[in-house]
């Protein structure tokens, strides 16, 4: 491998790497809404999360 | 002081003249019209062997050519073609002999388009073995035993310092440190060491200024250099040094991202209660830049699992972070399954005031679980560090096996596989 | 280093000595071979035509090893079975004389010095075996039958016409080089190095038509 061109690869990875971690990205799946009504504090039933009902367990065992 | 003049003779065959452009060096010549070997020894000029063959082999380099090499300049004066026969394997190689009156003899060879500048050696190597495996040393270089073989001379032309005969046979024996090759011929005892280094045939059609351009080459030929060999031991170490960065980041974020607690809490839950389970917090400060929020949940669940819906809901503006998290864990005398705590990772969060709305689910029947949230702001995602240093290995990973294929390509061809105990004859595959 | 010239006792020509040693020279004109004796130059025999060679060598060459400057001034010319070669003979800027072998080109330099030890004689040494001189490790690299074809110029011995000659040529692995000559008994030690032609500094070579 060219060695200045992985210098160049390991430069712009580590960069990138350093701007993820300064801006706090993440990989997890997060839906963002703006603006909820205020009435949501008062009433967390009411609130219809994306997520939805979750009722019967997915996994193994 | 009188000029050594080049000398012509006649062919005692066919009449037809011979130029000597070895002088008085030369001890046997192939008259270029009839190709009887002469012996050019004594003035009077003998037959040593008559021509048997069927076709003539042109030189791909003419007789006579002239060409410089380092600061010397020599012309082709002979030419033979010799062959190997190992059981089923039979191949060819040209040898041309180059000469200049004052530095010598010294030679080409040439076999499917790979050549070799070879210059006959005075110093004796020395035996030795490299890794378990048959070597030479030599002049400080080690040389791996690369093939050994009969060699037969099926075809000459031109002139040679000794007396050469078609069917003349050798034992010869190669060594490689590439792009060097060391290599034995022993005849009747005695035995001459000489060295060769690489050339492509570019090399050789600019050294010579031939025209057109030089055969192909195929294959990998036994001392050519790797294309991949310096490089890969670079690229390890600018890998080494990308890896200290890679570290010197973590422990710059481990300080910048510290990691502070925003909000802490224990809660129980039970999935008999009737009301409705969605709940929030208090509000909390999350400050500093637009970074990270880490959410853990540590749950005392057995045998069960747990599924918690939230949403980070700033309590100025509004804006939502909605998502939701798993937990189960489950054991018996096997061993177990998942984990009693999860977290998630909250990915660029504005500061400001916010409050937390939780809402857990669990299957119909379960005992009630008691969990904790704490929610940490800034945190250092080592996931994205990991990430780097699995990419971060892809280009020397890549250039080590490059290397080692080109290597395997190269010893496919070698009497002595240098990780197999096996031979197999030299040649083709 | 030069002596006084004599002149040729056959042919009445002038005679130079290159080195002042010398026992014996040839006449360049009536190829008369010349013994030296306390008063004058003796005739004892004549030498045949020598044989054409290419050796860019000559009588008169000069040239250097390790900053010690020598010239060329006689030479033996060898013949075998397979061929020949030149055993030129060179004096030294102080004196000393040595020999240059010239064989198709390839040059060792070598000095007569008395064995360190008793050599095998001309029925035991082998090919292969190994000696130990001067902190050095020779390996028998060839035995050669040869005799003379000619001689020229100015030798250190007074003979000029020697048949069944036996040479063991030895090597070493950092290019030393020696010969044992089974011409004499107990036979004569040569010690010396192989040289690339660009290491003797060479001047006044022979010139060979078409190469400048």
């Amino acid at each position: 491998m060219n060695t200045p061109l992985f210098v160049i690869y390991g430069v712009l990875l580590l960069g990138f790497t350093g701007v993820a971690e300064y801006q706090g990205w993440s990989w997890s799946r997060v839906n963002q809404q703006k603006v909820l009504p205020k009435s949501i504090r008062d009433n967390p039933g009411a609130y219809r999360s994306s997520y939805g009902g979750y009722s019967r367990y997915i996994g193994g065992k | 002081m009188a000029v050594v003049q080049a000398k012509s003779i006649s062919c005692p065959n066919c009449g037809g003249p011979v130029t000597l452009r070895g002088f008085a060096h030369t001890l046997s010549v192939v008259c270029p019209q009839c190709m009887t070997v002469l012996d050019a020894s004594t003035p009077e000029v003998q037959i040593l062997q008559k021509f048997e063959g069927k076709t003539q082999t042109k030189p791909t380099i003419p007789l006579g050519t002239r060409g410089k090499l380092g600061d010397t300049q020599y012309e082709v004066i002979g030419f033979q073609v010799r062959q190997v026969s190992d059981g089923d394997d039979a191949y060819s190689w040209d040898e041309y002999l180059l000469f200049n009156p004052y530095k010598g003899y010294r030679y080409f060879t040439e076999y499917n388009g790979h050549w070799n500048f070879v210059e006959v050696e005075s110093a004796l190597p020395e035996q030795s073995r490299s890794a378990g495996k048959l070597a030479m040393r030599y002049e400080g270089k080690t040389y791996l035993a690369f093939d050994s073989m009969t060699t037969s001379t099926v075809y000459v032309l031109g002139e040679f310092p000794w007396q050469v005969h078609v069917g003349d046979s050798a034992s010869c024996q190669d060594f490689i440190a590439p792009p060097f090759m060391l290599s034995s011929e022993s005849t009747s005892g005695e035995t001459t060491w000489s060295r060769a280094e690489y050339m492509t045939g570019a090399q050789v059609w600019q050294a010579f200024k031939l025209p057109g351009s030089p055969p192909p080459a195929y294959g990998i030929f036994a001392n050519q250099p790797s294309p991949h060999g310096g490089s890969v031991g670079s690229s390890w170490q600018t890998w080494l040094w990308l890896n200290v960065a890679l570290a010197g980041l973590v422990f710059l974020f481990m300080f910048l991202s510290p990691g502070r607690v925003a909000f802490s809490d224990h809660y129980a839950y039970s999935q008999s209660v009737k009301t409705d389970s969605a709940f929030v917090t208090p509000t909390f400060q999350l400050d500093g830049r637009n970074s990270n929020v880490e959410l853990s949940i540590h749950t005392d669940l057995d045998n069960n699992w747990a599924y918690f819906n939230f949403a980070l809901i700033n309590d100025q503006t509004g804006q939502t972070f909605d998502f939701a998290r798993e937990v189960s864990y489950y054991h018996d005398s096997d061993g177990s399954e998942g984990g009693r705590n999860n977290s998630v990772i909250v990915p660029s969060v504005p500061s400001g005031q916010y409050y937390l709305r939780v809402e857990p689910e669990m299957a119909a029947g379960s005992p009630y679980v008691r969990y904790e949230l704490e929610l940490r702001r800034n945190v250092p995602n080592y996931g994205f560090f990991g990430l780097a240093a699995l990419l971060l290995l892809i280009p020397p990973v890549w250039a080590t096996f490059r290397r080692g294929s080109f290597e395997a390509a190269r010893w496919r061809e070698s009497d002595y596989a240098p990780s197999m105990s096996s031979s197999s004859s030299g040649g083709d595959d | 280093m030069n002596s006084p010239a004599a002149n040729c006792p056959s042919c009445g020509a002038p005679v130079k000595f290159l080195w002042s040693s010398a026992v014996q020279t040839t006449c360049e004109f009536c190829h008369s071979i010349l013994i030296r004796t306390d008063v004058d130059l003796k005739k004892v025999g004549e030498v045949a035509d020598l044989p054409p060679d290419a050796s860019p060598l000559q009588i008169g060459s000069e040239g250097a090893y390790q900053n010690k400057s020598f010239v060329v001034v006689g030479r033996i010319i060898y013949e075998y079975e397979q061929g020949g070669w030149n055993e030129w003979h060179i004096v030294y800027n102080d004196g000393t004389s040595g020999w240059l072998a010239d064989a198709q080109l390839e040059y060792d330099l070598s000095w007569a010095i008395p064995p360190p030890a008793p050599l095998p004689g001309p029925n035991e040494i082998r090919q292969g075996q190994d000696f130990q001189w001067n902190g050095k490790s020779f390996h028998v690299t060839s035995r050669t039958h040869a005799h003379y074809k000619g001689v020229q110029g100015e030798l250190p011995f007074e003979y000029w016409d020697k048949s069944d000659l036996l040479f063991a040529d030895l090597r070493s692995t950092t290019s030393d080089f020696a010969t044992i000559d089974y011409s004499e008994n107990p036979p004569l030690l040569f010690l010396g190095r192989s040289v690339e032609f660009d290491e003797l500094h060479l001047k006044n070579l022979r010139e060979f038509e078409g190469w400048t």
